[in-house]
């Protein structure tokens, strides 16, 4: 019943309504979702620009001052080394943007094209994709972070920070290209059966035409809705592997690090975990709250 | 039935295989002496050496090495630390805790979780649907080791309620709040995904047949409804063992318990990788044995699985 | 409880009444009148069969007569549905649900997801013995099987823990049909019980069907899309189009002289084996949006005797003869129309 007026009220249009053109609808009119892209594009700015929130340069170490409380000048305070911590904490937001962005970038166009590449291709490509993303499955995702992680840690004392980052987004990558290419693989599997895509084949189009005019869009949603969500989860375990002391490590400067920094003077200055933490929870609420509001635009379901 | 579960054992061999292998070859393997910085931030000593050398055959062809490894393995010789200790007494000392503090995570994960989720599904849109909501986009946002580490300052030093650090005994008692700090994340998910498998499974044909039979609304949500949605549930649980484990390795680091979790903890530190290393492929050897047995009861749970 | 017993007595009225049923559905892009003032009757022995294109409300009345309907988005906002005389829009949920499976029974269309898949078909067909005459375990799979041999399923005894995905369309039907006659319904409505279903398994289920019911004497409301399937079972007919009735009559008399140019169109458009090379009608035009319905009567868009005053008067139900209705103001000229 509900179908058939969804049908006579979605024909009205200049040109088909898509589902992309719904769920930008859909997304508009949520509150949650304007919350989360302003504080997203605020952190963006701020890993972008950290000249912007603070001058005071984030190295500057005076250590007769070790872990001043917050004052009107240190308006965070200062670390166990008399560095700022606002200063600290504001440049932190660069090395988790990155690792959170590039990591899902990276496993997101990989995933992607591999479970492209299972999907339609199939025979044995499909087994080598499929096989290879079980056995790296197999790893639970932080727990095989952590053996990579600590097999290259001696190797890489004193590493510079762009070796430092791309190791930790290289192993992130690696951990969770399967799962991605599992969804776009299935996604591709319930399209390529369609019978568009059989007419497509029937009128002689290519394999590469009919790969990304037809099922390429086909398998985008569920990417991208997994992929919004994929930011938060690797941002967080950017973090879980610095506080370990296998992710990210000084001279990078990062929320992680500046939590795991802070160790054990918990008792006597709370601020020191306080504001790196606050600020690492908030870009993570961020985007989990993106993730969800594109989710439920993209997946009518349940609306 | 039968063809289904030998299917599933016979599908887990090379997982079980590729995964071993891929650890090998990353923690021995790799070019350079496999020594340096594996014994933190001092030099190997020579005993060391010479004695893994020997049980792992550093000097025979990759699949020799390889098959010996494998075959240390099952017979429960997961190599030394740098200090000649059997790693495989550390585990069996630590073993116990850490599947208590896993039970007690397990148990939180499942009666809070799957409740408010299911509660939340039969009443969308609720109050209570926007407090499950709230609350789980909380406890996706903060990880793990945060709060962990708020948990022990605001119970264990600021109230006092509990010890910040568990004793070497780790009773039930002093687990209860590491406990809910591992399952915290899972919990989350578990509650969205019974949400939203209620939520769809209650429009289904198949409840408004059970309505249509006059069924009492008890019988329709309790056998019919929850049946078909545990099915997913289920296999949830069985996936995120990974995210349980990894809990413990943050969580029994932070509350000092001495258990498989702590051990990598504290080696992880301390970039000891001749105990992370087998400690971890045990971990990952449990997360699949216990995806096969997901697997299995998910055979159960389906019947469609199974006779396809 | 009264209601749920064949034989209350004193009540000599008809089984199941349907007396101007107005339903709603509230949704975003406004309200819908799904159903507006339906009223049919069936008696025992009877089998009345509903007919309508998709969206003509035919499954909406069945599921407000179950009691099944999902509130919201849909609201009932008038009428009464009479069973055994009884309002059963007045009865609390409870009493309700003592008269679904024993008093008023339904097939649904799609048997794959109407079965539950995680169930055996023996397991959900016992159910209603064990919930409702709290018969054993044991019992109740014995009349599980019982039932499944009454519909003809082969080797019913082997296949009685089978789930529904082993089995094939029209015997999934089969087990729908076992499940809905378990307690001897008085009533049992079938919503499109064939729909799904091959040309040659549908007869199979109709044929089915007539014999149950001719067996037990309940009566029978039978909802379909397709006039060819219920000629051979029904007893007489009601036409639905855009939520209302456009004509009531036996079916013998629907199918020789309609009285309503829908009902009319109909009939020309089903393929005729007896008159070869003629021309095969459509009725023209698409079904009315039901957010924006026509003005007058609601099918003046797409009728070939439509005059002025149908746009603007909406026609009332006219006694065309006994037992007869039509909502056509010029159902004469459509009885005497020699179209076919």
């Amino acid at each position: 019943m509900s179908e058939q007026l969804a049908h006579s009220s979605a024909g009205t249009g200049e040109r088909p309504r898509g589902l992309w053109d719904d769920a930008w609808d859909e997304l508009k009119r949520r509150p949650i979702f304007w919350i989360s892209a302003f504080l997203i594009v605020l952190f963006i700015l701020m890993a972008a620009f950290p000249g912007l929130f603070t001058r005071i340069d984030p190295n500057a170490a005076d250590l007769s001052r070790s872990m001043e409380s917050p004052s009107s000048k240190h308006w965070f305070g200062l670390d166990r080394q008399g560095r700022d911590v606002f200063a600290r904490t504001i440049h932190g937001a660069r090395a988790s943007i990155i690792v959170g962005l590039a990591a899902t970038l990276v496993t997101t166009l990989v995933g992607g094209l591999l479970g492209l590449l299972a999907a339609y291709l199939g025979g044995w490509a499909d087994t080598l994709i499929s096989r290879l993303g079980e056995i790296l499955l197999g790893l639970p995702f932080v727990l095989g972070a952590i053996i990579i992680l600590a097999t290259f840690a001696g190797a890489q004392s004193g590493a510079g920070p762009v070796l430092i980052i791309t190791l930790v987004v290289g192993t992130l990558t690696l951990l969770s290209w399967p799962l991605v290419a599992r969804i776009a693989r299935s996604a591709v599997y319930a399209v390529k059966q369609a019978d568009y895509v059989q007419a497509a084949r029937a009128l002689g189009a290519s394999p590469f035409r009919i790969m990304f005019r037809h099922l390429l869009p086909n398998a985008l949603a569920p990417v991208i809705v997994y992929g919004s969500l994929m930011v938060a989860t690797f941002i967080s375990a950017e973090a879980t592997l610095s506080f370990l002391g296998v992710g990210l490590r000084p001279p990078v400067v990062s929320w992680g690090v500046a939590i795991s920094e802070a160790g054990s003077y918990i008792r006597q200055a709370f601020f020191l975990t306080a504001f790196p933490t606050a600020f690492l929870c908030i870009t993570v609420l961020a985007f989990v709250m993106l993730g969800d509001a594109v989710r439920d635009a993209l997946d009518p379901k349940l609306r | 039935m039968g063809r289904y579960f030998l299917r599933r054992l016979l599908q887990a061999i090379p997982v079980l295989f590729g995964t071993t292998f891929l650890i090998y070859v990353l923690v021995w393997q790799l070019p350079g002496d496999p020594f340096v910085g594996r014994c933190g931030d001092r030099v190997c000593p020579e005993a060391f050496v010479n004695a893994m050398n020997e049980q792992f055959r550093l000097d025979e062809p990759l699949l020799i090495q390889y098959g010996h490894y494998i075959a240390n393995l099952l017979q429960g010789d997961l190599g030394l630390t740098y200090n000649m200790t059997p790693v495989s007494d550390l585990v069996v000392q630590a073993a116990p805790i850490t599947l208590r503090l896993a039970l007690v995570a397990l148990a939180f994960e499942v009666v809070i979780g799957v409740i408010a989720g299911v509660i939340a599904g039969l009443r969308r849109n609720s109050f209570f649907d926007n407090l499950v909501f709230v609350s789980t986009l909380l406890a996706l946002s903060i990880p793990t080791f945060v709060l962990g580490r708020f948990l022990q300052w605001l119970l264990g030093v600021r109230w006092g309620i509990i010890t910040p650090s568990v004793s070497g005994d780790a009773t039930w008692g002093e687990l209860i709040v590491p406990g809910i700090v591992i399952a915290t994340t899972t919990t989350a998910i578990l509650a969205r995904l019974a949400r939203t498998t209620i939520a769809e499974n209650l429009r289904a044909d198949y409840v408004r047949t059970a309505i249509a039979k006059g069924m009492p609304p008890r019988r329709v949500i309790g056998v019919h409804l929850l049946r078909n949605s545990l099915i997913p549930i289920v296999t949830l649980i069985g996936l995120d063992l990974g995210t349980l484990m990894v809990g413990a390795v943050v969580t029994e680091g932070i509350f000092n318990i001495n258990g498989l979790g702590g051990l990598v903890y504290d080696h992880v530190l301390r970039l000891d990788s001749t105990v992370v290393v087998p400690v971890a492929t045990l971990f990952v050897l449990i997360y699949i044995f216990a995806n096969l047995i997901v697997d299995l009861i998910y055979g159960v749970l389906d019947p469609r699985i199974r006779y396809e | 409880m009264t209601l749920q017993n064949g034989d209350s007595g004193d009540y000599s009225g008809p089984l199941l009444e349907v007396e101007h049923l107005e339903v709603e559905f509230h949704t975003r892009a406004g309200i819908v009148k799904a159903v507006n003032d339906v009223s049919f009757t069936v008696d025992s022995r009877e089998t009345l069969a509903v007919l309508g294109e998709s969206g003509s409300g035919k499954s909406v009345t069945a599921q407000t007569i179950m009691g099944i309907l999902d509130m919201p988005p849909a609201v009932i906002t008038g009428g009464a549905v009479r069973f055994r005389g009884t309002d059963l829009l007045t009865l609390s949920e409870p009493q309700r649900r003592a008269i679904r499976g024993q008093g008023i029974s339904i097939i649904f269309q799609d048997a794959l997801s109407a079965l539950n898949p995680v169930f055996s078909v023996g397991w959900q067909i016992a159910e209603m013995f064990r919930v409702h005459r709290g018969m054993s375990r044991k019992d109740a799979r014995k009349r599980a099987i019982e039932l499944m041999e009454r519909v003809h399923i082969p080797a019913a005894a082997q296949r009685v823990d089978d789930f529904p995905h082993q089995f094939s369309g029209g015997m999934r039907q089969r087990i729908m049909i076992a499940m809905a006659i378990a307690l001897d319904p008085d009533v049992l409505i079938a919503d499109e019980p064939t729909t799904a279903l091959d040309v040659t398994v549908q007869a199979q289920i109709m044929e089915l069907l007539g014999e149950i019911q001719r067996d037990s004497g309940m009566g029978m409301i039978l909802i379909t899309h397709d006039l060819g399937v219920v000629a051979d079972i029904a007893d007489r007919t009601t036409v639905m189009y855009a939520g209302r009735v456009m004509e009531q009559a036996g079916v013998f008399e629907t199918y020789q002289a309609p009285a309503h140019p829908y009902t009319k169109g109909l009939l020309d458009s089903i393929p005729r084996l007896d008159q070869k090379g003629g021309v095969l009608h459509t009725i023209t035009g698409t079904p009315p949006d039901l957010l924006d319905t026509p003005s007058g009567c609601v099918f003046h868009p797409r009728c070939r005797f439509r005059k002025d005053d149908c746009l603007t008067q909406a026609p009332p139900l006219y006694e065309v003869g006994e037992g007869r209705t039509s909502a056509c103001h010029y159902y004469p000229e459509v009885l005497d129309d020699a179209g076919r």
